[in-house]
């Protein structure tokens, strides 16, 4: 038995293909953003080094702070939106007796499959300032003003962390509502008997029993709306102006629009960390509360 | 007493019953109908569309606009590069993922907890991040523009979830399966293909639909390494639908439509194996 699991050529065979591809496509550039963000780089020379300048540059730039906050406003539309409405979706559902439980699940659910592209361009025609839905709905209650929503550069980053946030709600939903079922039901049970109301045996029950769920989902809406970059670079190209720019979209940006390979790693380098730091917070947090029954 | 009791509590259950239930219809219509509406207009055109019935399901049925989508446009073309790199990403990952998991999961050898924690820091590292040093290794490797170019990148960022996903469920397979097969004097190739693979059949279809979800719908990394028309996946070619369709609501709807009919269709057969996929995500990632 020994020697059949310690079999060096079968161990080999099984591990080196995963190491070698996630070393080099993974690993090696992960490496590369903390490396080049300290030079002055094209992409495609070695570059200069110029120590912390770009670092210098990056807490110097609008753009970078535009960026940032754009992102923490993103990760916050995100986690009310989705977890705070897929909390109650999923209490109401998990309350209703009826097999009609399945049916919103799946309707909740249906954006999630469709292709981001898909999803932006639907709200762009729906938010279109001369033909879309929305504007027609105003037309029809009477309503004379017609908003282009995504021309305003104060409305345009909620709308784009909107479209995000309808997109993948379900998958939200579909975490929380798998947490609630499985919590036994005799906890709902004793609380009736001791006659709390359905509310009630919500807030004192499912809440702390989810704490692990939750962790999960706040890592993906807040790392989610950090790393947002997709719905800006189709619904509105960064713009008004830089209204809408992320941290991902102005790397995007300052490297294969303007060349300046060195400066757009500095900001990757940045995510990257921001993305870790948010990761642990949570972790760290949620850990705390951590509940054995 | 009890009786008035019971009944009030029944009166009270009820009527949150219809509340609840009034909150879920209203958000079902939110998330459901801007999908029938684009399903609607992709059968209208500009006139139905735009002033003379926006709303309501068309009247006739325009079927040329899905003609129009179809030939005079790329999208079969796109369809074609996105089930080609999606479904050999889904065999290349599971096929790595699981002998990478079976190996850190069961064999012993030095630095197997060391392989393991080194590729799980995949799943803690934004896939953008790193667009530009992977778009500047592509190109130094000559792989731009071919489905190499994505199948591979796709792989590597899947890996991680996938093999802490199978490094789970083989831990919660007995050792006795394999220990009966060594008896029976089977190698570990032939126990690993005949006795484990098996046994990991319902891990690896969640899998199987999460990691075609992934690819079928990856949008920044197609972005930066294709740039060649024809390899263009769907996300990305339905992107340009845009610029030359903005008169043509018609066309661009059903184009969206035909693009998201695969991934529909998949979810309405297999429901519940999608969200057990999706759900699967929450006991090992965060």
């Amino acid at each position: 038995m020994q020697s059949f699991f310690s079999n060096k050529k079968a161990i080999a065979i099984f591990v080196l293909p995963s190491l070698l591809l996630f070393t080099i496509i993974v690993f090696y550039p992960l490496v590369q953003i903390f490396i080049k963000s300290f030079y002055d780089w094209n992409g495609l020379s070695s570059g200069t080094f110029i120590g912390i300048e770009n670092y210098v540059r990056l807490f110097d730039d609008t753009t970078f702070r535009i960026s940032i906050i754009n992102g923490l406003i993103f990760a916050a539309f995100l986690t009310i939106y989705q977890i705070g409405l897929g909390t109650i979706l999923a209490f109401a559902a998990s309350n209703i007796k009826t097999k009609a439980g399945g049916f919103f699940r799946i309707v909740y659910f249906l954006p999630v499959v469709l292709s981001v592209t898909v999803v932006c361009q639907l709200w762009l025609s729906v938010f279109n300032a001369e033909y879309g839905l929305l504007n027609k709905i105003f037309e029809i209650f009477g309503m004379s003003f017609s908003q282009d929503w995504l021309s305003d550069g104060n409305t345009a980053i909620y709308v784009v962390a909107f479209v995000n946030a309808w997109h993948y709600l379900g998958y939200q939903f579909a975490l929380i509502l798998a947490g609630i079922k499985s919590i036994p039901g005799h906890y709902y049970e004793a609380a009736q008997i001791d006659g709390a109301s359905p509310l009630q045996a919500h807030l004192r029950i499912t809440l702390p029993m989810l704490a692990e769920t939750y962790r999960f989902c706040l890592v993906l809406a807040i790392t989610g709306g950090l790393n947002a970059f997709t719905q800006m670079f189709i619904m509105t190209g960064g713009g008004p102006g830089t209204a809408t720019y992320s941290l991902t979209y102005m790397m995007y940006s300052s490297s294969f629009r303007a060349g300046e390979y060195g400066y757009g790693m500095a900001a990757a380098s940045f995510l990257v960390i921001e993305c870790l730091i948010a990761t642990i917070v949570i972790n760290k947090l949620m850990a705390r509360e951590k509940i054995v029954y | 007493m009890e009786a008035v009791i019971k009944k009030s509590n029944r009166k009270k259950v009820r009527t949150g019953d219809i509340i609840y239930k009034i909150f879920l219809w209203v958000y079902a219509i939110f998330s459901f109908y801007p999908i029938i509406w684009m399903i609607f207009y992709s059968f209208k055109n500009n006139d139905e569309i735009f002033v003379s019935n926006p709303f309501g399901p068309p009247g006739v049925l325009r079927w040329e606009n899905y003609v129009k989508a179809l030939t005079q446009y790329n999208v079969p073309r796109y369809f074609l590069n996105s089930v080609v790199i999606s479904v050999v990403t889904v065999v290349l990952t599971i096929t790595l993922a699981t002998m990478f998991a079976y190996a850190t999961a069961r064999m012993r050898w030095k630095g197997q907890n060391f392989a393991r924690i080194f590729v799980a820091i995949g799943m803690f590292i934004p896939i953008q991040s790193i667009l530009i040093p992977l778009a500047v290794l592509v190109r130094d490797l000559n792989l731009a523009n071919k489905y190499l170019s994505l199948i591979i990148p796709y792989t590597a960022f899947n890996l991680a979830f996938s093999s802490m996903v199978l490094y789970g469920f083989l831990r919660s397979i007995p050792v006795e399966l394999e220990e009966a097969a060594c008896i029976d004097g089977a190698g570990i190739f032939t126990t690993f293909f005949r006795v484990i693979v098996p046994n990991l059949k319902p891990a690896i279809s969640t899998l199987t639909i999460f990691t075609f979800l992934q690819a079928w719908n990856e949008f920044p990394i197609a972005l930066i390494l294709i740039t060649k028309e024809s390899m263009k996946t769907l996300p990305l070619g339905l992107l340009f639908f845009q610029g030359q369709f903005t008169t043509d609501w018609g066309a661009m709807g059903a184009a969206m439509a035909i693009a998201s009919l695969p991934t529909v269709i998949m979810y309405i057969f297999f429901s519940n194996q999608v969200e057990k996929a999706i759900t699967i995500g929450g006991a090992v990632k965060g």
